[in-house]
């Protein structure tokens, strides 16, 4: 199932106009540093302690990070980007504070301003710089924490806080509601796809996106596809579908806590033993491994991303695929998929099963290239200059692999893909893994 | 007078602002505890830490061709200022002094090769940070001062290696007396925090199920 490109010009359209809905967020310079610095000191533990006090500022990292390396500029290295959280940890929490209020400044509003570009618009929290770090630093960490301090100083950029505030108002992302998602479940019907809607048990809670929704049909008629060839006994529910997280991209822990708890809660009252998270990125660990902790227990089920679901499935020969001598492809690892969560090897099994030629890019699985537009980046309108140069590495990657085809198993990438391929006159092909696993189901 | 000071009370106070500082800054470390995590692991937290904190003495093999100079002088400085603090025959003659404890010191050829490669490594490393667009917008002045601080000690120590003036004894200790002043102050505590910082995230990412 092909993509609509207008549809999707269409929705790049709305994406620009994203900004001008956003609800103001505005405090006095105190108060923003004020909440701004509540947040830095709630979140420091030892580990981002011991962190801060291991950095000899050696530069590695600049070399692992795509904006960085693919604008030259050192403002972005990923060290830096941790520059403002540090103040505020030496000045105000670390073990010679009283020394380096000394000599440093105290970080002030204006600061935050500045690091607005530094952890949103040039950030990915894509985790490769903690793969070249030689103090083994956890960066993107470093960086979130600095996201939520400006988010609660009330500067995360109008475009993302505008999907963010939908989030937190409505629980719907992009005016996607039940309504929508019954819409696409009904024109998937009249093409022979069943999608079992809230039904009041079911072992899998299958939870989808809205980019799945509006846009990318394929993989949402994929899973369904793959779920009703399996025989499992599966449902989506409409009043906890969004596997999108916009309150964990933006900083917003009330966001992200309230879009878990919707799915958590929905997946204990229909007894499900699985909740499967669709090809969506950051949707994974913001179930997997942040659910837990907002839930405040062990969750009493597992959480599989899709592409583990299908690697489970086809190791215990439940899931039988056609061989596809045909296909020449490479894989893209989403970050928060693969370096964050560890889905690296369930994916490659099912690629492989499809035969064909399989090709991976120079850097691949835990040393993956981020493709720009994760961590919520792919709305930020600010960074498109930036996140179309972060692409260029991506092609560099796919282009020496001689693949015509790119299969990943996130929206946001895919997403983030076509704009670059399109902006870039790229041709290679950009498909939804579901979504040709589902054309070939034996 | 100044002699005295420097082989008495000031190598007592450095040593003891030294130990103090340095212990007290990892207390505070540790001291901010972890929070709970609730999520099923795929792996063990523990496992992770032990592997990453030895496996991050090794570059990937990826970022080899980007930062091949940088990783060979830094093994250069690191391995060669090792050798010379712990195997150099006036060292060990003093630690036996204070504490009894002796082993095998390195040959003079090998002191020579150590005093070599940590210079080379060390200036190198200087160098890059003050010509590299990243490194120079990045180090602090006290990263300077410690890099300078190092030298100084590396220098002293190879003049006083023959043993022929007091005085050079004396710079060499007085030298080493700052240094132990300013470094649990300083970046250059990494000596003593990375294992932290590897072995935290090492953790975090093996309970996620990846070995880094």
């Amino acid at each position: 199932m092909a993509i609509d490109m207008n549809m999707f010009h269409g929705f790049i359209g709305q994406l620009g106009q994203l900004g001008k809905m956003a609800q103001p967020t505005d405090y006095p310079d105190d108060e923003r540093v004020t909440r701004a610095k509540d947040v830095f000191g709630n979140r420091i533990g030892a580990e981002q302690a011991g962190d801060m006090e291991a950095c000899v500022h050696c530069g590695l990292c600049a070399e692992a990070c795509h904006f960085r390396v693919m604008t030259g500029n050192p403002k972005y290295t990923p060290a830096r980007k941790f520059e403002l959280i540090r103040r505020y940890y030496r000045r105000e929490k670390g073990p010679f504070k009283w020394l380096y209020q000394l000599f440093t400044r105290d970080i002030t509003a204006q600061d935050l301003m500045d690091w607005q570009e530094l952890v949103y618009d040039s950030c990915t929290t894509c985790g490769r710089c903690s793969m070249i770090c030689p103090m083994g630093i956890n960066i993107a960490e470093l960086v979130t924490i600095t996201r939520a301090g400006l988010a609660n100083a009330g500067l995360i950029p109008a475009d993302l806080r505008a999907v963010q505030q939908e989030q937190q108002a409505y629980g719907t992302v992009f005016g996607a509601g039940p309504d929508a998602l019954k819409l696409a479940v009904e024109r998937m019907a009249e093409q022979g796809v069943e999608i079992p809607l809230d039904k009041d048990k079911a072992d899998y809670l299958v939870i989808t996106s809205v980019i799945d929704i509006l846009l990318f049909n394929d993989t949402l008629m994929g899973t369904a596809r793959v779920f009703n060839k399996l025989g499992l006994d599966w449902t989506i529910h409409t009043c906890a579908f969004e596997g999108a997280n916009f309150g964990m991209l933006a900083g917003a822990s009330t966001t992200q806590e309230k879009a878990s708890l919707a799915i958590i809660d929905q997946a204990v009252k229909i007894g499900a033993s699985a909740v499967i998270v669709p090809e969506c990125g950051h949707a994974y660990p913001a179930l997997r491994w942040a659910g837990a902790n907002i839930y405040g227990q062990r969750l009493p089920f597992d959480v599989f991303t899709i592409s583990e679901l299908l690697a489970i499935q086809l190791k215990q020969g439940n899931l039988k695929l056609k061989q596809n001598p045909d296909l020449n492809i490479t894989y893209h690892d989403p970050c928060k998929v693969g370096r964050y969560s560890g889905v690296i090897d369930e994916p490659r099994s099912v690629l492989q099963a499809l035969g064909g030629r399989f090709t991976e890019t120079p850097a691949h699985g835990k040393m993956n290239w981020c493709c720009g537009g994760g961590a919520g980046v792919f709305v930020i309108n600010s960074a498109t200059e930036l996140r179309r140069k972060a692409f260029d590495k991506k092609i560099e990657e796919v282009d020496q692999t001689g693949a015509d085809t790119v299969v990943m198993a996130c929206g946001s990438c895919r997403m983030n893909f076509l704009r670059g391929s399109v902006d870039a006159k790229w041709d290679k092909n950009i498909v939804s893994m579901v979504a040709m696993v589902s054309e070939n189901l034996a | 007078m100044i002699g005295e000071f420097i082989d008495g009370p000031l190598w007592y106070i450095s040593s003891i602002v030294f130990v103090v500082a340095v212990v007290w800054r990892i207390i505070v470390i540790l001291s901010f505890g972890r929070k709970k995590n609730l999520a099923k692991p795929r792996y063990s937290a523990g496992g992770g830490a032990m592997a990453t904190i030895l496996r991050r003495f090794f570059p990937y093999r990826e970022f080899y061709e980007v930062s091949k100079f940088r990783i060979v002088a830094g093994y250069m400085f690191h391995i060669g200022l090792f050798a010379l603090l712990f195997f150099a025959v006036p060292h060990i003659e003093f630690i036996t002094s204070i504490s009894g404890l002796s082993w095998a010191a390195m040959p003079h050829w090998a002191f020579i090769l150590a005093a070599e490669l940590s210079f080379f490594g060390l200036m190198y490393l200087f160098v890059f940070r003050l010509t590299n667009p990243v490194t120079r917008m990045l180090t602090t002045r006290g990263e300077y001062l410690g890099s300078v601080l190092v030298f100084v000690v590396m220098l002293t120590g190879c003049l006083a290696l023959g043993r022929s003036h007091e005085f050079l004894r004396l710079f060499h200790l007085l030298s080493v007396e700052l240094l132990l002043l300013y470094m649990p102050f300083s970046s250059l505590m990494h000596a003593f925090t990375f294992p932290f910082s590897r072995g935290f995230t090492g953790a975090v990412y093996h309970r996620r199920g990846l070995n880094i």
